[in-house]
C-alpha cells in the first residue's frame, strides 16, 4: 500500500475513532492512546527530562485530551491539536514548578553562561553517528529554557514563530536560544567523547593565546 | 592546521567570528553561501557546521519511547471514575447524529431497514426462504431484488442504500485524491462480502454465521457511506 493510502487510511480510522469516543466508546479512547502515547510520552519526558515527571505529564495530557475531545471538530489536525495540548499542560506544569521561564525574553541572559567558541581547538569532529543516550542525556541536562526550544523545534519540529507565540517571547530570541543549546549540546557530546576514549578534559584557550 | 588558525591573524579570526555570527541563520535555512563556503576552507568551523547538523539529525531521529502500562490503567480509571467511559449502544445508532447533512429519509430509512433485516435473518432463519432461486438482497445497492419474502425490505433498503451512494458518487471529487482511493476500495471490498455472503446465504439457508456476516458487511457499508458523506459534506 502506498504512504498517500496508508495515510488517508489511518485518517478515515482515526475520524472514526474519534467520533466512537465522542460518544464515550472505551475501545476507541484505548485506540487513539495507543496511536500517540510514545510520541506523547517522549514529548513529555524530554521536555522535563524526568520520567517520573513525563508519565504523570503524559496522564494529564490524555485526560485533558478525552475530557475536550467532544468538542474537537476537525478544523485541524488531530495531531497537531493532541500536540499543542501536550506542549501546553508541560509548560503550564514547568511554570506552577518555577522552572520554566514565562518569557524567555525577560531571562535571555539569566540562562548559563554561553558556550564560548575555541578556535584553535582540535578539529575533530563527533566520531560516527551518536550514542542516543548520551544525547539523550545531554538534552535532558540542558537548561531548561535551551531545552523547550530544543525539543520543540530540533525534535517536534515546530516553527521559530509558533515557538515565540508559545513561549512568549521573539522569534530572534528563539533562535538564539536554539543555536546556544545545539552548541551546548555539541560541548557535551564531545566532552563525553573525550572521556571515553581516556583524553583529559581540556580547557578552552583564552583569547590572548589564540 | 589550517592557515585561518596557525597564523592567528586578525582577518582570519574575522571570518571565522563572521562564520559564527551566520551559522545560526545558515542552519535555519537561510541562503548564505559564505558560510558553507568557509566551512570548506577552515577545517575548524567545517568540523563544527558537520557536527551541529549530525545532532541536529541524530536528535530529530531519536527513538521515541513508550510509556509503562500503568499509565493508560490510570487514565482508564480516571475516566470511567469520571463517566467519561459509557455503555456502548449498537453500532448502527452511532452514526445516526452524523448523517443530519443529508435528507433524513435515507440514512434513517437505510439504518431501519437495515436493523429489521437483520432482525428478520437473525432471529428468523427459515423465513426468507423463498421460492425458487430469488434474489431477496441487493449487491450492491445497485441489484433490484424480488423476494418473495422480503420485499418491501429489500426495495426500500436497495434504494436507499443507493441514493447514498449516488450522493457520495455525485460528491467524491471533492475529496483528496487518495482518500477517494480508499473510499472507493472500501465499498468495492463491501459490495464484494456482500455478494459473497449472499451466495452462502442462499445455497446454506440455514447457515447462521453467512447471515450474520451479510447484516455486518450490511452495516459496514452503511458505515463506511455515511463517513464517506461525512468527509465530503466539510
Amino acid at each position: 500500500m502506498s504512504t498517500d493510502k496508508t495515510t488517508a487510511t489511518k485518517a478515515v480510522t482515526e475520524t472514526q475513532q474519534i467520533a466512537r469516543a465522542q460518544q464515550g466508546d472505551e475501545a476507541a479512547f484505548e485506540a487513539l492512546f495507543s496511536a500517540h502515547k510514545r510520541r506523547v510520552y517522549s514529548l513529555c519526558l524530554r521536555m522535563t527530562g524526568d520520567t517520573a515527571e513525563a508519565e504523570d505529564l503524559t496522564q494529564e495530557a490524555f485526560l485533558q485530551l478525552f475530557r475536550k475531545i467532544s468538542t474537537f471538530r476537525g478544523e485541524s489536525a488531530f495531531t497537531t491539536w493532541l500536540h499543542r495540548l501536550v506542549v501546553n499542560v508541560v509548560l503550564m506544569r514547568l511554570r506552577k514548578k518555577g522552572l520554566q521561564q514565562v518569557s524567555l525574553d525577560e531571562v535571555d541572559s539569566s540562562q548559563e553562561e554561553p558556550v564560548k567558541r575555541d578556535y584553535g581547538d582540535d578539529d575533530r569532529r563527533l566520531i560516527g553517528s551518536i550514542d542516543r543516550i548520551i544525547l539523550d542525556r545531554a538534552i535532558a541536562a540542558l537548561p531548561h529554557g535551551y531545552r523547550t526550544v530544543f525539543v520543540l523545534h530540533d525534535m517536534e519540529g515546530y516553527e521559530h514563530n509558533e515557538i515565540a507565540q508559545i513561549m512568549d517571547c521573539s522569534t530572534g530570541n528563539s533562535k538564539s536560544q536554539l543555536h546556544k543549546a545545539r552548541l551546548k549540546l555539541r560541548e557535551h557530546l564531545r566532552r563525553d567523547q573525550r572521556k571515553r576514549s581516556g583524553e583529559a578534559p581540556r580547557e578552552p584557550k583564552r583569547e590572548s593565546e589564540r | 592546521m589550517p592557515a585561518n588558525h596557525e597564523s592567528g591573524s586578525d582577518a582570519a579570526k574575522a571570518l571565522c567570528r563572521q562564520f559564527d555570527q551566520e551559522l545560526s541563520a545558515y542552519l535555519e535555512g537561510e541562503d548564505k553561501p559564505e558560510v558553507l563556503a568557509h566551512a570548506q576552507q577552515c577545517p575548524y568551523c567545517g568540523v563544527l557546521l558537520t557536527d551541529l547538523e549530525q545532532i541536529r539529525f541524530a536528535s530529530h531521529h531519536l527513538p521515541l519511547e513508550p510509556p509503562p502500562a500503568r499509565v493508560w490503567a490510570n487514565i482508564h480509571a480516571s475516566l470511567e471514575a469520571e463517566g467519561i467511559i459509557r455503555e456502548q449502544v449498537p453500532a448502527w445508532h452511532r452514526w445516526l447524529p452524523r448523517l443530519g447533512f443529508l435528507p433524513h429519509s435515507a440514512p434513517v430509512g437505510a439504518l431501519a431497514c437495515l436493523a429489521l433485516v437483520g432482525l428478520t435473518l437473525l432471529v428468523s432463519p427459515r423465513s426468507y426462504e423463498t421460492p425458487g432461486d430469488v434474489e431477496w438482497l441487493p449487491a450492491s445497492g445497485k441489484t433490484t431484488a424480488a423476494g418473495a419474502f422480503v420485499p418491501v425490505l429489500d426495495d426500500e433498503l436497495t434504494r436507499i442504500l443507493a441514493e447514498m451512494e449516488s450522493v457520495y458518487r455525485s460528491r467524491e471529487s471533492f475529496l483528496e485524491p487518495a482518500l477517494k482511493a480508499t473510499y472507493r476500495k472500501s465499498l468495492a471490498s463491501l459490495d464484494a462480502s456482500i455478494q459473497e455472503t449472499r451466495v452462502h446465504c442462499q445455497r446454506e439457508p440455514g447457515n447462521t454465521l453467512a447471515r450474520e456476516y451479510l447484516v455486518n458487511a450490511y452495516q459496514s457499508k452503511v458505515e463506511v457511506l455515511a463517513s464517506a458523506l461525512e468527509f465530503v459534506a466539510r
